[in-house]
């Protein structure tokens, strides 16, 4: 039976939220899509009046699971389990929800296709209508994107409810976006990143994917709460301010909660989110959604935000500089892999012993960002790239600042930037194209530009640490989903979820 | 928040010692010729990593340790750099530190960052350690070495928190690197000098008294054997009048002595090589205490590049005005006030130094609690008691007392409610200087907590209630008897005598009476007779 048939009995079979499989059915269901590198063997008992009671979801291998290994799909944690749960873990499953497992991703999350593991590459679970009886086994795989791809595909293939990913500079977006799904990245410091393998700390979100955006908004109350373990994480009269401004803003849009007006919403389009790149089918679908947005009582306005045309290049240069950092750990002592060096190699100094390790343990994608970070670091470089980067950040922050309606609550005086006739929420494709194919990626492995290119739409939320959301938007000329993406001012994560439920809704 | 503006410049490590010291007339201080060097000038400046005496690491909630507990048994998650923790900053390190800027009269900076220094080293389990080297919480400062001849200044540049490191022991026999992760993360202050010492000996007076400082104000216990102090000695050599020469850094000093040493072996290194017409390349050198000699470490042009990157985990230390006033009130006395309101009090120079001597070797409590050293007891026998009289008995009796005993002053069975009861006693006549003396020998010897009323009573030490003086008048009438000889000298003048008629009066008492009384008591009875 092809697996979307198999999917579809199963689910019509059984209500929405209970555990719906066995932990064989998963495996069984898993096999084709590789969504999963661990699963849990037995259900855990839990909560009964718990806000989540009955809801199952995949966790991301690099967020910490004291039951189930982590191994942020990298050789060096092959067989590595936390001594401890992560805060969101410990969250979720005070709420009653149900970890069937650990969701692949690309390794330390880095990576747009969910191909650099080694579990071996996601394939995306979507099925295009035109194919409907052609088992997913004959489709030539496509990517689930990465680097939260697991977590997509789990998601999208109903293996569970909802999932958690980790985006840094897109890597929920991305994948809920080639998968069909709905992702959010929150604003940074919501959800606390205790537990969280970091990738680059100043970026690290952990985000939530799921196929309603009602889901995902479940899932969130429950994990965005202050956790005095991070100390990156927002205190709770910041958040608070922040979603008050919002809502003074948009008491109408507050108020109704389950209507899908959008009276009073003003929605910029910033134009530097179409570059030549862009499907053209991604622009109609766009054009359909905007069209609907006005019908429900909103405002669109172009924008510009022209700092974006720097966003990649600042991007990769702080989140490899700090991976850099973050992973100078990994070097075989404690834990994780551990190559000896062979008989006769230099052991004079530990970065000689260090190096059999990380060069084994490490993947290429990862090496490469290494080696990047390390240079950007290093005494020569560091004004020209590492400060350099810190300054485009800064702008890409005041260009946000600029175009939205509600102050950056982070600001000293943030109401001296009040922008009284900004925009509440931006609209935006959430990628260049739909789903690559699988095939594609092996064959041009070596100067891959492209794969870094598709950032272009997502690493400027990420390096102003806005909230924003993924939601699917209809299908692409090929039949694949296409996602657009609502970007909100920092702490606005409630009015984006509201938005992203009318785009939902309209469809 | 995620607005991480980058708050510091790129700058070389190298920099920040150089510009200040060239910047200043480093010869302003008049030319002493030193015997040892005739006609060279020898420009010291330390930096000095000083462990905080905090209860609980500097980013994570396992206890400090000290040398010799078991291995690895101080050790969270955090510390062990497993992957998915995150620093939280103990506040109780952060007024520590506040206090020892305090102490050396640094600027406490509203804003300061903590950055990344990298490096591979299996003492460093995260690969980097998380210091302030770039934006210091303390800035500028100064400390007075008083005892030195000629009350020499010496400036702070900075002083910055930083995570110490693991130990790591290398096991020649097995050939392997044992890790001990119970000092990793361990809070510390580097507190970096001026290059403003011009001789080993000041070098040494002002580790001295910078260990004096820090055990005043409960930031560190100082201990350089333990290894809760350690230097970096910088050291350069010039012809009188010339400018300054290349420095080297000697690493990791554990004691004062050791110190000095290595500074004087460099010097005659650099002297060496420069009479004879070479040149001192800038280096990192060790020490080796058995032949008291530096050796190399590496050159300035192997020294590594750290790859200081802000850390992007904590956010900025940001400390209100309000705050730092906050621990400024709450802070011990410096020894500098103490000397002068000891000395106000009415006590003598040299008593002042005794006691700030006996209280300098006090414990140093965790987290800056208030300690109870020689001070603090004085402090309060002297409250409601003449001050003077508190100090005579504290220093020459209980002090003696216990000298005696070969013991140290936390040693000390007597409580200050006892002591000062003692001291009330003799002072009120109940009991006699003398049996005070006993009293207290007895009560440092039985280490009994009882009042001391109750023990001179049954020690039968209470001075005599004798309203008529008939029993005085026995005991002399008896020695009188006992003494002819004596007597009949006292009466043909010899006044002196009488001292002999006296004793043997205070020993037939049992000392319970008072001389004065018996020699009046005397001298009426010798003159009726």
């Amino acid at each position: 039976m092809p697996l979307r048939r198999q999917i579809s009995v199963l689910s019509t079979r059984l209500p929405q939220r209970r555990a719906i499989f066995t932990t064989r059915d998963i495996q069984h269901l898993n096999a084709t899509v590789n969504a999963l590198v661990h699963v849990s063997k037995t259900p855990q008992t839990t909560r009964h009046d718990g806000a989540l009671h009955g809801m199952t979801l995949a966790i991301k291998d690099n967020i910490c699971t004291a039951s189930l290994p982590t191994t942020c799909s990298s050789a060096m944690l092959a067989g590595y389990t936390s001594p401890f749960d992560a805060t969101v873990v410990e969250l979720l499953r005070d709420e009653g929800a149900q970890i069937i497992g650990k969701a692949n991703c690309d390794e330390f999350g880095m990576g747009s296709l969910n191909v650099n593991s080694i579990h071996g590459p996601v394939v995306n679970p979507f099925q295009p209508t035109d194919a409907h009886d052609v088992p997913l086994m004959a489709h030539e795989p496509r990517s689930a994107g990465g680097s939260s791809g697991g977590s997509a595909a789990s998601v999208a293939a109903r293996l569970c409810t909802a999932a958690l990913g980790t985006d840094t500079g897109g890597s929920v977006r991305l994948p809920a976006s080639y998968c069909g799904v709905v992702g959010l990245k929150p604003s940074y410091g919501l959800i606390s990143r205790w537990g969280v393998v970091s990738f680059a700390d100043s970026l690290d979100c952990v985000g939530v994917l799921a196929r309603s955006v009602d889901t995902v908004k479940e899932v969130f109350d429950v994990i965005s709460v202050y956790d005095a373990r991070d100390p990156t994480a927002a205190s709770p009269e910041l958040r608070k301010r922040a979603s008050s401004t919002a809502e003074s803003c948009l008491p109408k849009l507050f108020s109704s909660v389950r209507a899908n007006t959008l009276d009073g919403l003003r929605i910029g389009v910033p134009q530097e989110y179409f570059p030549l790149e862009l499907e053209p089918s991604i622009t109609s679908s766009l054009r359909t959604i905007i069209r609907n947005l006005k019908d429900a009582g909103a405002t669109i306005r172009p924008v510009s935000l022209p700092a974006t045309q720097y966003a990649l290049s600042a991007y990769y240069v702080i989140a490899s500089a700090e991976a850099s950092s973050n992973l100078a750990r990994f070097d075989g002592i404690q834990y994780g892999l551990r190559v000896p060096p062979p008989a006769g190699a230099s052991r004079s100094k530990p970065s000689n012993v260090y190096a059999h390790s990380r060069s084994s343990g490490f993947g290429r994608e990862v090496r490469k960002r290494i080696l990047l970070g390390t240079y950007a670091l290093t005494a020569d470089a560091f004004d020209n790239y590492f400060l350099q980067a810190q300054r485009v950040r800064a702008y890409i922050k005041a260009d946000f600042n600029r175009v939205f309606r509600h102050p950056c609550v982070h600001l000293a005086h943030p109401e001296s930037c009040l922008s009284a006739d900004g925009v509440d929420v931006l609209l935006h494709p959430s990628a260049i194209r739909t789903a690559p194919r699988l095939a594609e990626k092996r064959e041009c492995d070596t100067s891959s530009i492209d794969e870094y290119l598709q950032d272009v739409m997502t690493v400027p939320a990420s390096l102003a640490g806005l909230p924003a959301l993924s939601v699917p938007a209809g299908l692409g000329e090929d039949g694949w989903p296409v996602g657009m993406t609502v970007v909100g001012q920092w702490g606005t994560d409630q009015l984006v979820l509201q938005v992203g439920r009318v785009i939902e809704g309209i469809q | 928040m995620i607005a991480r503006q980058c708050p510091w410049r790129a700058r070389q490590l190298q920099q920040l010692w150089r510009p200040l010291r060239s910047k200043r007339l480093h010869s302003e201080r008049a030319v002493r010729e030193d015997k040892r060097w005739p006609g060279w000038e020898v420009v010291v400046g330390i930096e000095v990593h000083a462990q905080i005496k905090s209860r609980r690491k500097l980013f994570s909630d396992a206890l400090t340790s000290k040398p010799g507990e078991k291995p690895n048994s101080f050790v969270t998650c955090y510390d062990a750099a497993l992957p998915g923790t995150l620093p939280t900053l103990n506040p109780k390190c952060v007024e520590l530190a506040i206090r020892t800027a305090i102490a050396l009269n640094a600027q406490v900076q509203p804003r300061s960052a903590f950055d990344r220094k990298h490096y591979f080293y299996s003492d460093l389990p995260a690969g980097y350690q998380i210091t302030q080297r770039y934006v210091p919480f303390a800035k500028g400062g100064h400390l007075d070495l008083s005892s030195s001849c000629d009350n020499l200044r010496v400036g702070i540049t900075q002083i910055q928190l930083e995570q110490d490191t693991a130990k790591s022991i290398f096991d020649t026999r097995r050939g392997i690197t044992q890790v001990d992760l119970n000092r990793a993360g361990s809070g510390l202050v580097e507190i970096v000098s001026e290059p403003d010492m011009r001789s080993p000996e000041e070098a040494g007076n002002y580790v001295r008294t910078l260990q004096a400082m820090l055990r005043a104000v409960g930031a560190s216990d100082g201990n350089m054997e333990l290894g809760s102090l350690r230097c970096d000695v910088n050291v350069s050599v010039n012809k009188h009048g010339h400018p300054l020469g290349t420095r080297c850094e000697i690493k990791n000093l554990n004691s004062v002595k050791f110190m000095m040493i290595a500074i004087t072996s460099e010097v005659f290194r650099h002297i060496d090589l420069l009479e004879r017409g070479q040149t001192v390349s800038q280096e990192t050198r060790g020490f080796d205490e058995v032949k008291a000699e530096t050796f190399k470490l590496r050159s300035k042009e192997d020294s590594p590049d750290y790859r200081y990157i802000p850390d992007p985990n904590l956010p900025p230390l940001l400390l209100s005005p309000e705050y730092i006033d906050c621990v400024r009130r709450s802070m011990p006395e410096l020894p500098q006030e103490t000397r002068a309101r000891l000395m106000s009090m009415g006590l003598t120079e040299q008593e002042a130094e005794v006691l700030m001597a006996v209280d300098a070797g006090r414990e140093v409590r965790f987290d800056g609690e208030p300690a109870k050293g020689a001070v603090q007891y004085f402090d309060c026998l002297a409250q409601g008691r003449s001050a003077k009289a508190a100090v005579n008995w504290m220093i020459h009796e209980l002090l003696g007392q216990l000298a005696a005993r070969k013991e140290t002053f936390s040693d000390n069975p007597v409580s200050v409610e006892q002591m000062g009861e003692l001291v009330d006693m003799v002072q009120n006549g109940k009991i006699t200087g003398k049996s005070g003396k006993a009293l207290l020998r007895h009560m440092v010897t039985s280490r009994s907590t009882a009042s001391p009323s109750i023990l001179a009573k049954e020690l039968g030490l209470l001075a005599i209630s004798d309203d008529d003086g008939s029993l005085l008048k026995n005991w002399c009438l008896e020695a009188i008897e006992a003494l002819p000889e004596e007597v009949q000298k006292v009466r043909h003048g010899n006044i002196k005598v009488m001292n002999r008629i006296i004793g043997k009066v205070m020993q037939l008492s049992g000392g319970r009476v008072k001389a004065g009384d018996v020699r009046q008591m005397l001298e009426v009875l010798l003159r009726k007779s």
